[in-house]
């Protein structure tokens, strides 16, 4: 059996820092770019009727987005992330307890 | 720790009094019996796909066994192979892979067990209509939605039934979501979604360019929105359990989890650049392909920042040599797709090899290593017995890892002469008769890896034949590495 893993201060702060970093790098060149093609779109939409068939697409991608933004909110109210490092310990111990309860356990 | 696998599992247990059989505690929550189907069946159908692809490369280098027989031509034979890779296989593979998982994490069985046969019956009937529909010639004009018209409704209702069948016990699980169920809800979210999308959409209300766009929304969100968000939660439960230690970041897992929920949906138009959809609808597939690229290095960090200060059970533990070589090949398709979706490269590349051997490095070299490393974990645990031969099991993995690796980098290369001989407008034949030694190579490969598949099957018939021999006293069960 292995001996638990210990998350030190430091180590929390530098997971927290890489999380926060990768989340900017992905989320804030995409919001621009994806805003800025949002933006050619209406004005697209609005000059040209050609341009409508191009709507199901984006309404397909809309939708998407809107159902899990009102997923992300519910999780958040719902305190998915108030400590957000616990579900990966208490899955690997609910493993080895489900493991322990077999007569002959799994050859450590 | 306490745990309570309900008053009735529970009960079973203490009353049994006797040691039981290890398989049988493990089925108090999982149904055991129908992983085990499940798997059993998405081999079949990895045999026929793989025979399948093992006629068209024949055909390619001018050998063709079944001349003339106009049912069992290579056009149709090659929708056979890729719908029974994906529906077969993966689908298949998948769901058994699911019922060992989510029942251990939610510590609920699934809502209801009957439920369960009466899918995975209704499930094989889908697959195997959809390769008798394509053969009889009555497959849809879609990549990958072939499945026939008549065919369509029932393969949704089986999805939805998959959906709810596991989200009702994965609802009922307590406190915070680890990363595998946050993967596995939006997955039974996206897939039927996604099938109704591509099957009904172009086929009942939109035509032309739209249906263009629609097409491509739909081979791509196959791939990112069913098969990825299950293989990664497959990833993130088996690869902790086999390392025995959590995943380096649960924070940094949830951010790969949301930024594919987010910027994957609008990927599938890169395969239609330089169409006739808007150019703006083209750049913005660009831009979410090189986010979603970004989301997959997040995971790809992660799980090698797990793999430190374990680097040795790459050589001993056989099941996590499969997923990380998957993890490898991601890594690489990844890269390639970045490469892709740029409009230089896509000049150079559209219509051509690479694209084949891109897509068996994404659905060979990752998803169906993944799956593979699960069945040489589970089998074992599924038939109380470890395996007959783990020599048998090495063969296996390489194989199956050295036959993708060459048939991939030949195909990849074969492809980049092919767009440069088009590019300066040689004729037809020149890249035909150039690619010839290519296509002979990709055949030794795909042979190599056929002969893996033949192997593990084989090794698994002796497996299951021990396994209905009495145990001996000492028999137990195999633990984290096979």
């Amino acid at each position: 059996m292995n001996t638990p893993t210990v998350t030190t201060p430091a180590v929390r702060r530098r997971q927290l820092m890489v999380t926060a970093i990768m989340a900017l790098i992905v989320l804030v060149p995409s919001l621009l770019g994806f805003g800025n093609k949002f933006r050619e779109f209406i004005l697209l939409f609005r000059g040209d009727v050609d341009g409508v068939f191009a709507i199901s697409p984006i309404m397909n991608y809309l939708l998407a987005a809107l159902g899990f933004f009102c997923l992300f909110g519910w999780a958040m109210l719902h305190g998915m992330f108030h400590d957000i490092e616990e579900p990966k310990r208490h899955f690997l111990e609910t493993e080895r307890e489900l493991d322990r309860r077999l007569p002959n356990p799994p050859i450590a | 720790m306490t745990l309570s696998l309900g008053r009735a599992a529970d009960s079973s247990l203490e009353e049994a009094g006797a040691p039981q059989p290890a398989h049988l505690v493990d089925a108090q929550l999982v149904e055991t019996r129908l992983v085990a189907f499940y798997f059993l069946a998405a081999l079949a159908y990895l045999f026929i796909s793989m025979l399948g692809g093992f006629l068209m490369a024949l055909q390619l280098v001018h050998i063709n066994p079944l001349r003339g027989i106009e049912l069992l031509s290579p056009g149709r034979w090659r929708m056979v192979h890729t719908n029974a890779i994906a529906y077969g296989f993966l689908a298949n593979a998948f769901l058994g892979a699911l019922h060992w998982a989510i029942p251990r994490l939610t510590l609920k069985p699934v809502f209801n067990r009957t439920l369960s046969y009466l899918i995975f019956v209704a499930w094989q009937i889908v697959v195997v209509s959809t390769a008798v529909g394509i053969v009889l010639g009555q497959a849809q004009g879609l990549e990958w939605g072939e499945t026939p018209v008549w065919i369509d409704p029932v393969a949704l209702l089986g999805l939805v039934l998959v959906t709810i069948n596991f989200t009702i016990p994965m609802t009922q699980a307590r406190g915070p979501l680890y990363v595998s169920l946050w993967y596995f809800m939006a997955a039974f979210v996206w897939t039927p979604l996604t099938y109704a999308m591509g099957n009904f959409v172009p086929e009942y209300w939109v035509n032309g360019t739209s249906a263009g766009a629609i097409g491509g929304l739909f081979i791509h969100d196959l791939v990112g929105l069913f098969v990825t968000p299950l293989g990664w939660g497959l990833m993130y439960y088996f690869v902790p359990i086999l390392l025995r230690k959590p995943v380096w970041s649960h924070g940094l897992s949830l951010v790969g989890f949301w930024g594919l929920a987010f910027f994957y949906p609008l990927t599938g138009i890169h395969h239609f650049l330089y169409t006739p959809i808007p150019m703006f609808l083209q750049y913005g597939a660009v831009i979410s392909t090189i986010a979603v690229e970004m989301v997959v290095t997040t995971v790809i960090v992660n799980f090698f920042g797990t793999l430190r200060g374990s680097g040795r059970e790459i050589v001993t533990n056989l099941p996590i040599r499969w997923f990380y070589t998957g993890m490898v090949f991601y890594a690489i398709t990844c890269f390639q797709c970045a490469l892709q979706t740029t409009m230089t490269f896509q000049a150079l590349i559209h219509f051509s090899d690479w694209v084949v051997g891109h897509a068996h490095l994404v659905m060979f070299g990752v998803f169906s290593m993944w799956l593979l490393g699960i069945m040489t974990y589970l089998f074992p645990r599924l038939l109380g017995r470890d395996w007959y031969s783990r020599t048998l099991c090495e063969w296996h993995y390489w194989l199956s890892a050295v036959g993708l690796a060459v048939m991939a980098g030949d195909l990849i290369l074969v492809g980049v002469f092919q767009g440069f001989w088009w590019g300066s407008l040689q004729m037809w034949d020149v890249s035909v008769d150039g690619s010839q030694p290519f296509w002979i190579v990709r055949v030794i490969a795909g042979v190599a890896m056929f002969a893996g598949l033949l192997v593990f099957l084989y090794n698994l018939y002796m497996t299951w034949r021990l396994s209905t021999a009495p145990a001996p006293e000492t028999a137990r069960l195999p633990a984290a590495t096979a």
